[in-house]
């Protein structure tokens, strides 16, 4: 629908705009700056205004902190995350969209399902399964209960279904194995779902809280979220620090998420839509 | 044949031993550990005790503050969430210079970790903090110790943050909605002499009607299970614990009561069953009555 603006529709139209970008991008601004001021300056609206820019509350965490082993573990289980959200989330999408049977049925309900539970009345299970299975405070804890999701099913079964069967079954009639379609046809095929699934699972990982929290107990395991969660009760620290750590933490995402922004939103408008 | 059925159950292995390792075993241990007292460091072997967890959480009244206050928390939040983020939609709808920044700008605190924003918003509501100047310019006096140290604001200030974290998110699913409307109809409409109000009552706000339903009913399964920003900004004090606050301290924090937790666990998991079963009915009975 195209409609034409009056002038002072569209400078009202920007002036909305405009507010409701600097309430929402105000906070994180104000993380950034704070992250780049003096430890010793005060957080005055003139101080964050005019005081000088340094990096040192950032060094300073590298060198004093164990920030660069928290980095690793989010960046470490975030990835192994995602790669075991790629190969798995695929590969049970391809069964689900290729297979009329009852079986086949049956689990794409269970997927459906599981997307509607809420996953923290499971804490306490969870904890006793990895506690039991010896597990808890080791990385698997962090990654094992994560490595395949019902979002990432639902995204590339729907994805799949749309892809004619053809080129599988030409494969198939040249005696190619069910693994080799797998990864020699469905996989390439599948690029743009992959790439929505690959995106939602990494971020979601990476800003993950609880179950790091509650999996883990020992401060060498710690991601960067539970380790920012936990410093903040101590006295010791101050806002610079802590904002220069958070900074650390929303960065890789925030490019990330510039760079997929297509990917993203399709992730997540997808499932809207299909309801 | 065969061979290929057996391809197809290997195949789908990684979510069959997920969902019964990680959901059903889970969710069947934890409903049999609400009937007994289960305590990670008791002596004894756990005891079937019946309902009286049940009973036990009706006469807590921590359990029965966390439970009111997740109520407020849902029943505020998410009314306004869904408004805003449809006004935001409407608002980054239509073609202009700069729709794809504004668009992205406002999704980001949905892309931020909780962890990191709730960070950010305990310093902004501190005593003296940005929020307590903004409240007195438009004449509203803020509490003495900061917003987070009082009974009468922490959980009101929490919630204002979540509604700005999520309604970035919510916008986009509205937008995917939106341009699901066909233009004919608005054509339709306009050679009809429809004012734009009348286009957005009669067209707009009817064909959203799935996509609302859709946010209502993700936007509860996860606003009932409030827990990180508590942990984060006030440790479930002035009066801000919420059910899965309860849960973790009483289950996993000090105490390890598993059966107690796990029976508060699953009070709070009919609850969302209940509520999601009811706004699918009623959505879907608007919708036959349209």
């Amino acid at each position: 629908m195209v409609r034409r603006r009056t002038l002072f529709g569209q400078v009202l139209h920007y002036g909305l705009l405009i507010v409701v970008l600097a309430v929402m991008v105000g906070p994180l601004v104000w993380m950034l700056r704070v992250s780049l001021l003096d430890k010793t300056v005060s957080l005055t609206a003139q101080n964050l205004l005019s005081a000088s820019i340094t990096v040192a509350n950032f060094t300073d965490l590298f060198a004093q902190s164990d920030l660069a082993r928290y980095l690793f573990n989010s960046a470490f289980v975030a990835s192994v995350v995602t790669l075991g959200n790629i190969l798995f989330c695929v590969m049970v999408g391809y069964v689900l969209a290729r297979r009329q049977t009852w079986p086949s049925r049956i689990l794409f309900a269970t997927v459906v399902i599981v997307m509607m539970i809420p996953v923290h009345i499971v804490i306490i299970p969870l904890y006793l399964i990895c506690l039991k299975g010896g597990i808890y405070d080791t990385y698997w804890a962090l990654i094992l209960p994560f490595l395949i999701n019902p979002v990432g099913i639902f995204l590339a079964k729907q994805y799949i279904e749309s892809i004619p069967p053809s080129m599988e079954e030409a494969a198939r009639v040249d005696g190619a194995s069910e693994l080799r379609i797998l990864f020699r046809i469905v996989m390439p095929l599948c690029k743009p779902a992959i790439a929505v699934l690959a995106v939602l699972a990494f971020i979601t990982n990476w800003n993950s809280f609880l179950f790091p929290f509650i999996l883990t107990s020992s401060e060498d395991l710690r991601t960067l979220p539970v380790a920012l969660a936990l410093l903040q009760g101590h006295q010791a620290i101050d806002w610079q620090h802590l904002m220069a750590g958070s900074t650390v933490a929303v960065l890789p995402v925030l490019v990330l998420f510039f760079v997929m922004q297509r990917q993203v939103v399709s992730g997540i408008t997808a499932g809207g839509i299909k309801q | 044949m065969k061979s290929r059925s057996l391809t197809a159950a290997l195949f789908a292995s990684p979510w069959t031993v997920s969902f019964i390792l990680f959901w059903t075993f889970p969710l069947l241990y934890s409903f049999w550990m609400g009937f007994t007292d289960y305590q990670l460091l008791s002596r004894h072997a756990p005891q079937f005790v019946g309902f009286d967890n049940y009973r036990a959480l009706l006469g807590d009244r921590d359990f029965i503050a966390s439970l009111k206050n997740t109520f407020i928390f849902v029943g505020g939040t998410i009314p306004v969430t869904t408004v805003v983020s449809l006004v935001l939609a409407l608002l980054v709808n239509r073609e202009f210079r700069g729709r794809g920044f504004f668009r992205s700008a406002y999704f980001l605190p949905w892309v931020t970790s909780m962890v990191v924003v709730a960070l950010i918003f305990t310093n902004l509501f501190e005593r003296g903090g940005y929020v307590a100047m903004l409240a007195q310019m438009v004449g509203f006096e803020p509490p003495v110790n900061g917003f987070l140290y009082d009974r009468g604001t922490a959980l009101y200030a929490i919630m204002a943050m979540d509604i700005w974290m999520a309604v970035g998110y919510y916008m986009l699913i509205f937008l995917a909605g939106l341009k699901a409307i066909p233009d004919e109809l608005y054509e339709a409409a306009e050679i009809a002499g429809a004012s734009s109000w009348r286009q957005f009552t009669s067209i707009t706000l009817p064909m959203l009607r799935p996509v609302a339903l859709f946010i209502l009913v993700i936007n509860s399964i996860k606003s009932f299970q409030v827990f990180v920003e508590i942990f984060v900004m006030t440790k479930g004090k002035f009066d801000t614990s919420t059910v899965v606050y309860f849960i973790y301290e009483t289950g996993l924090q000090t105490q390890f009561k598993f059966g107690y937790a796990s029976a508060a666990a699953y009070v709070l998991f009919v609850i969302i069953g209940v509520f999601s079963i009811l706004q699918f009915a009623l959505m879907r009975r608007r919708q036959a009555a349209w």
